[in-house]
Protein backbone atom coordinates (compact mmCIF):
# COMPACT_ATOMS: atom_id res chain seq x y z
CA UNK A 1 0.00 0.00 0.00
CA UNK A 2 1.38 3.63 -0.73
CA UNK A 3 0.83 6.42 1.61
CA UNK A 4 2.02 9.87 0.48
CA UNK A 5 3.88 11.66 3.34
CA UNK A 6 2.27 12.99 6.47
CA UNK A 7 3.76 15.39 8.66
CA UNK A 8 3.72 15.65 12.31
CA UNK A 9 0.45 18.11 11.84
CA UNK A 10 -1.98 15.66 14.75
CA UNK A 11 -5.24 14.68 12.45
CA UNK A 12 -8.76 14.98 14.21
CA UNK A 13 -10.88 11.57 14.60
CA UNK A 14 -13.38 10.87 13.07
CA UNK A 15 -15.85 8.64 14.27
CA UNK A 16 -14.97 5.51 13.63
CA UNK A 17 -10.73 6.34 13.55
CA UNK A 18 -8.58 7.89 16.54
CA UNK A 19 -6.60 11.01 16.14
CA UNK A 20 -3.03 10.77 16.09
CA UNK A 21 -2.92 11.73 19.81
CA UNK A 22 -5.30 9.36 21.01
CA UNK A 23 -3.12 6.82 18.96
CA UNK A 24 0.02 8.02 20.23
CA UNK A 25 -1.25 7.74 24.01
CA UNK A 26 -2.83 4.02 23.47
CA UNK A 27 0.33 2.85 22.18
CA UNK A 28 2.24 4.47 25.09
CA UNK A 29 -0.30 2.93 27.54
CA UNK A 30 0.17 -0.69 25.96
CA UNK A 31 3.89 -0.02 25.64
CA UNK A 32 4.01 1.06 29.46
CA UNK A 33 2.32 -2.03 30.30
CA UNK A 34 4.24 -4.77 29.39
CA UNK A 35 6.50 -6.17 32.01
CA UNK A 36 9.51 -8.57 31.66
CA UNK A 37 8.59 -11.63 33.77
CA UNK A 38 11.97 -12.39 34.73
CA UNK A 39 13.62 -9.23 35.27
CA UNK A 40 17.03 -8.54 34.82
CA UNK A 41 19.61 -11.30 35.45
CA UNK A 42 22.55 -9.94 35.47
CA UNK A 43 24.23 -13.89 36.25
CA UNK A 44 22.27 -14.66 32.75
CA UNK A 45 24.21 -12.16 31.01
CA UNK A 46 27.43 -13.50 32.76
CA UNK A 47 26.61 -17.40 31.93
CA UNK A 48 25.83 -16.37 28.08
CA UNK A 49 29.14 -14.81 27.58
CA UNK A 50 30.89 -17.59 29.16
CA UNK A 51 28.92 -20.34 27.29
CA UNK A 52 29.56 -18.61 23.64
CA UNK A 53 32.12 -19.32 21.35
CA UNK A 54 34.19 -16.93 20.13
CA UNK A 55 32.28 -13.99 18.04
CA UNK A 56 31.76 -14.31 14.47
CA UNK A 57 34.20 -11.99 12.95
CA UNK A 58 37.27 -13.75 14.28
CA UNK A 59 35.97 -17.26 13.24
CA UNK A 60 35.92 -16.10 9.75
CA UNK A 61 39.35 -14.13 10.21
CA UNK A 62 40.79 -16.89 11.40
CA UNK A 63 39.37 -19.49 9.14
CA UNK A 64 40.12 -17.55 6.35
CA UNK A 65 43.97 -17.23 7.31
CA UNK A 66 44.31 -20.51 7.93
CA UNK A 67 42.92 -21.30 4.05
CA UNK A 68 45.80 -18.88 2.86
CA UNK A 69 48.05 -20.91 4.53
CA UNK A 70 47.01 -24.21 3.42
CA UNK A 71 46.94 -23.02 0.03
CA UNK A 72 50.52 -22.01 0.23
CA UNK A 73 51.87 -24.84 1.63
CA UNK A 74 50.16 -26.81 -0.74
CA UNK A 75 51.79 -24.59 -3.50
CA UNK A 76 55.46 -24.60 -1.71
CA UNK A 77 55.16 -28.34 -1.48
CA UNK A 78 53.92 -28.53 -4.61
CA UNK A 79 56.57 -26.83 -6.59
CA UNK A 80 59.16 -28.40 -4.27
CA UNK A 81 58.39 -32.23 -5.16
CA UNK A 82 57.87 -31.09 -8.71
CA UNK A 83 53.74 -32.40 -8.36
CA UNK A 84 51.40 -32.47 -10.48
CA UNK A 85 50.87 -28.93 -12.63
CA UNK A 86 53.84 -27.59 -10.68
CA UNK A 87 56.18 -30.49 -11.95
CA UNK A 88 57.91 -29.87 -15.20
CA UNK A 89 55.66 -30.25 -18.54
CA UNK A 90 56.78 -32.38 -21.37
CA UNK A 91 57.96 -30.58 -24.69
CA UNK A 92 56.20 -31.72 -27.66
CA UNK A 93 59.08 -33.29 -29.98
CA UNK A 94 57.42 -31.81 -33.09
CA UNK A 95 56.99 -28.25 -32.49
CA UNK A 96 59.99 -26.00 -33.28
CA UNK B 1 14.70 9.12 24.98
CA UNK B 2 12.74 6.75 28.23
CA UNK B 3 15.57 6.12 30.15
CA UNK B 4 16.41 8.58 33.83
CA UNK B 5 19.15 10.29 34.97
CA UNK B 6 22.44 10.90 33.33
CA UNK B 7 24.22 8.71 30.23
CA UNK B 8 26.42 5.98 31.35
CA UNK B 9 29.38 4.61 29.66
CA UNK B 10 28.81 1.08 28.08
CA UNK B 11 32.54 0.20 28.57
CA UNK B 12 32.78 1.42 32.27
CA UNK B 13 29.65 1.05 33.60
CA UNK B 14 28.26 -1.67 31.88
CA UNK B 15 26.29 -2.89 34.48
CA UNK B 16 24.41 -0.08 35.84
CA UNK B 17 23.33 0.57 32.16
CA UNK B 18 22.51 -2.79 32.10
CA UNK B 19 19.72 -2.16 34.90
CA UNK B 20 18.85 1.26 33.71
CA UNK B 21 17.78 0.11 30.34
CA UNK B 22 16.96 -3.53 30.64
CA UNK B 23 12.88 -2.49 30.95
CA UNK B 24 12.75 0.15 27.66
CA UNK B 25 14.72 -2.30 25.85
CA UNK B 26 12.68 -5.30 26.47
CA UNK B 27 9.72 -3.24 25.53
CA UNK B 28 10.96 -1.82 22.25
CA UNK B 29 11.62 -5.30 21.47
CA UNK B 30 7.99 -6.66 22.37
CA UNK B 31 6.54 -4.07 20.36
CA UNK B 32 8.81 -5.61 17.38
CA UNK B 33 8.17 -10.02 18.49
CA UNK B 34 4.97 -9.18 20.38
CA UNK B 35 5.99 -12.46 22.41
CA UNK B 36 6.84 -11.81 26.04
CA UNK B 37 9.02 -14.73 26.84
CA UNK B 38 10.57 -14.21 22.86
CA UNK B 39 11.36 -10.53 24.23
CA UNK B 40 12.84 -11.22 27.42
CA UNK B 41 15.13 -13.65 25.37
CA UNK B 42 16.38 -11.16 23.17
CA UNK B 43 16.55 -8.91 25.32
CA UNK B 44 19.03 -10.69 27.26
CA UNK B 45 21.25 -11.76 24.02
CA UNK B 46 20.68 -7.61 23.04
CA UNK B 47 23.02 -7.07 26.39
CA UNK B 48 25.53 -9.92 25.28
CA UNK B 49 26.33 -8.72 22.01
CA UNK B 50 26.65 -4.83 23.45
CA UNK B 51 28.71 -5.94 26.01
CA UNK B 52 31.16 -7.93 23.73
CA UNK B 53 31.05 -4.42 21.71
CA UNK B 54 31.23 -2.01 24.92
CA UNK B 55 34.61 -0.66 23.55
CA UNK B 56 33.96 -0.04 20.29
CA UNK B 57 31.03 2.26 21.13
CA UNK B 58 31.09 5.75 20.04
CA UNK B 59 29.29 8.27 21.95
CA UNK B 60 27.77 9.62 18.66
CA UNK B 61 24.25 8.20 19.93
CA UNK B 62 22.96 7.89 23.68
CA UNK B 63 23.66 4.61 24.56
CA UNK B 64 19.64 3.95 25.06
CA UNK B 65 19.67 4.10 20.84
CA UNK B 66 22.58 2.13 20.60
CA UNK B 67 20.98 -0.81 22.46
CA UNK B 68 17.39 -0.38 20.96
CA UNK B 69 19.71 -1.00 17.39
CA UNK B 70 21.12 -4.13 18.93
CA UNK B 71 17.43 -5.31 19.97
CA UNK B 72 15.53 -3.97 17.32
CA UNK B 73 17.98 -5.98 14.56
CA UNK B 74 18.01 -9.31 16.53
CA UNK B 75 14.28 -9.28 16.90
CA UNK B 76 14.01 -8.58 13.01
CA UNK B 77 16.45 -11.56 12.34
CA UNK B 78 14.45 -13.82 14.80
CA UNK B 79 10.96 -12.72 13.13
CA UNK B 80 13.05 -13.76 9.49
CA UNK B 81 13.78 -17.20 11.17
CA UNK B 82 10.68 -17.52 12.46
CA UNK B 83 9.00 -17.09 9.41
CA UNK B 84 11.81 -19.18 6.91
CA UNK B 85 11.20 -21.94 9.72
CA UNK B 86 7.35 -22.09 9.14
CA UNK B 87 8.93 -23.47 5.25
CA UNK B 88 11.15 -26.44 6.79
CA UNK B 89 9.10 -29.68 6.84
CA UNK B 90 7.31 -29.85 10.37
CA UNK B 91 9.74 -31.91 12.35
CA UNK B 92 11.86 -29.22 12.15
CA UNK B 93 9.85 -26.55 12.90
CA UNK B 94 9.11 -25.79 16.96
CA UNK B 95 5.96 -23.68 16.89
CA UNK B 96 6.71 -20.94 19.90
CA UNK B 97 4.47 -20.97 22.65
CA UNK B 98 1.97 -18.38 22.12
CA UNK B 99 -0.90 -19.28 24.78
CA UNK B 100 0.27 -16.34 26.78
CA UNK B 101 -0.09 -14.30 23.74
CA UNK B 102 -3.45 -15.67 22.68
CA UNK B 103 -5.17 -15.64 26.06
CA UNK B 104 -4.04 -12.34 27.25
CA UNK B 105 -2.70 -10.12 24.43
CA UNK B 106 -5.19 -10.75 21.49
CA UNK B 107 -7.90 -9.40 23.44
CA UNK B 108 -5.92 -5.76 23.73
CA UNK B 109 -6.82 -3.84 20.61
CA UNK B 110 -3.68 -2.06 20.06
CA UNK B 111 -1.61 -5.13 20.28
CA UNK B 112 -3.88 -6.40 17.73
CA UNK B 113 -3.51 -3.45 16.10
CA UNK B 114 0.09 -3.39 16.38
CA UNK B 115 0.24 -7.31 14.97
CA UNK B 116 -1.26 -6.58 11.31
CA UNK B 117 2.31 -4.11 10.81
CA UNK B 118 5.00 -5.33 9.78
CA UNK B 119 8.20 -5.69 11.95
CA UNK B 120 10.21 -3.16 10.42
CA UNK B 121 6.77 -0.72 10.45
CA UNK B 122 6.62 -1.73 14.37
CA UNK B 123 9.71 -0.71 15.02
CA UNK B 124 9.19 2.63 13.88
CA UNK B 125 5.96 3.37 15.83
CA UNK B 126 7.37 1.70 19.06
CA UNK B 127 10.72 4.13 18.54
CA UNK B 128 8.73 6.87 17.95
CA UNK B 129 5.52 6.57 20.26
CA UNK B 130 6.85 4.84 22.92
CA UNK B 131 10.92 5.50 23.22
CA UNK B 132 10.31 9.17 21.58
CA UNK B 133 12.66 8.96 19.43
CA UNK B 134 12.94 11.63 16.48
CA UNK B 135 13.23 10.47 12.94
CA UNK B 136 16.66 11.14 12.81
CA UNK B 137 17.06 9.16 15.57
CA UNK B 138 14.61 6.30 14.39
CA UNK B 139 16.56 6.74 10.80
CA UNK B 140 19.80 6.01 12.49
CA UNK B 141 18.22 2.82 14.97
CA UNK B 142 16.75 1.21 11.94
CA UNK B 143 20.06 2.22 9.45
CA UNK B 144 17.45 3.82 6.78
CA UNK B 145 17.07 7.05 5.28
CA UNK B 146 14.53 9.46 7.57
CA UNK B 147 12.57 10.04 4.72
CA UNK B 148 11.74 6.24 4.46
CA UNK B 149 11.20 6.28 8.28
CA UNK B 150 8.62 8.88 7.87
CA UNK B 151 7.12 6.92 5.17
CA UNK B 152 6.65 4.17 7.35
CA UNK B 153 5.35 5.97 10.33
CA UNK B 154 2.40 7.61 7.67
CA UNK B 155 2.01 3.73 6.52
CA UNK B 156 1.35 2.21 9.94
CA UNK B 157 -0.77 5.26 11.41
CA UNK B 158 -2.91 4.55 8.51
CA UNK B 159 -3.43 0.80 9.00
CA UNK B 160 -3.45 1.15 12.80
CA UNK B 161 -6.04 3.58 12.55
CA UNK B 162 -8.15 1.63 10.21
CA UNK B 163 -7.53 -0.95 12.32
CA UNK B 164 -8.67 0.60 16.10
CA UNK B 165 -11.10 1.92 13.90
CA UNK B 166 -12.92 -1.06 12.98
CA UNK B 167 -12.44 -2.13 16.85
CA UNK B 168 -14.08 0.99 18.63
CA UNK B 169 -15.66 4.54 18.10
CA UNK B 170 -13.22 7.31 18.82
CA UNK B 171 -15.71 9.93 17.54
CA UNK B 172 -16.34 13.38 19.30
CA UNK B 173 -19.72 12.66 18.99
CA UNK B 174 -19.94 9.54 21.30
CA UNK B 175 -21.70 11.03 24.73
CA UNK B 176 -19.98 9.93 28.48
CA UNK B 177 -23.42 8.13 28.94
CA UNK B 178 -23.04 5.80 25.76
CA UNK B 179 -20.24 3.66 27.39
CA UNK B 180 -22.74 3.19 30.25
CA UNK B 181 -26.22 2.10 28.05
CA UNK B 182 -23.71 -0.17 26.29
CA UNK B 183 -22.44 -2.16 29.42
CA UNK B 184 -26.18 -2.53 29.76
Amino acid sequence: MKVPYVDDKPTRGGFRTPSDDDLGRMIRNTVESWRPQRGPDWPGVLIRLASSGPPPWLLYTAASAALVVILLAAFLVGSALQIGALGPQPVPSNLH
Amino acid sequence: MTEEGKELDPATEFRQLYDQQYVSVYRSIRGVVLESSAAEDLTQETFVRAYRARHRYTPTAPPGAWLRRIGINLAISYLRRQKLARVLPARLYTPPDRRDYDRAEARDVVTKALATLSPKLRAAIVLHYYDGLTRDEIAAVLGVPAGTVASRIAKAVAIMRKSLGSDQDFGPERSTSEGALRGR
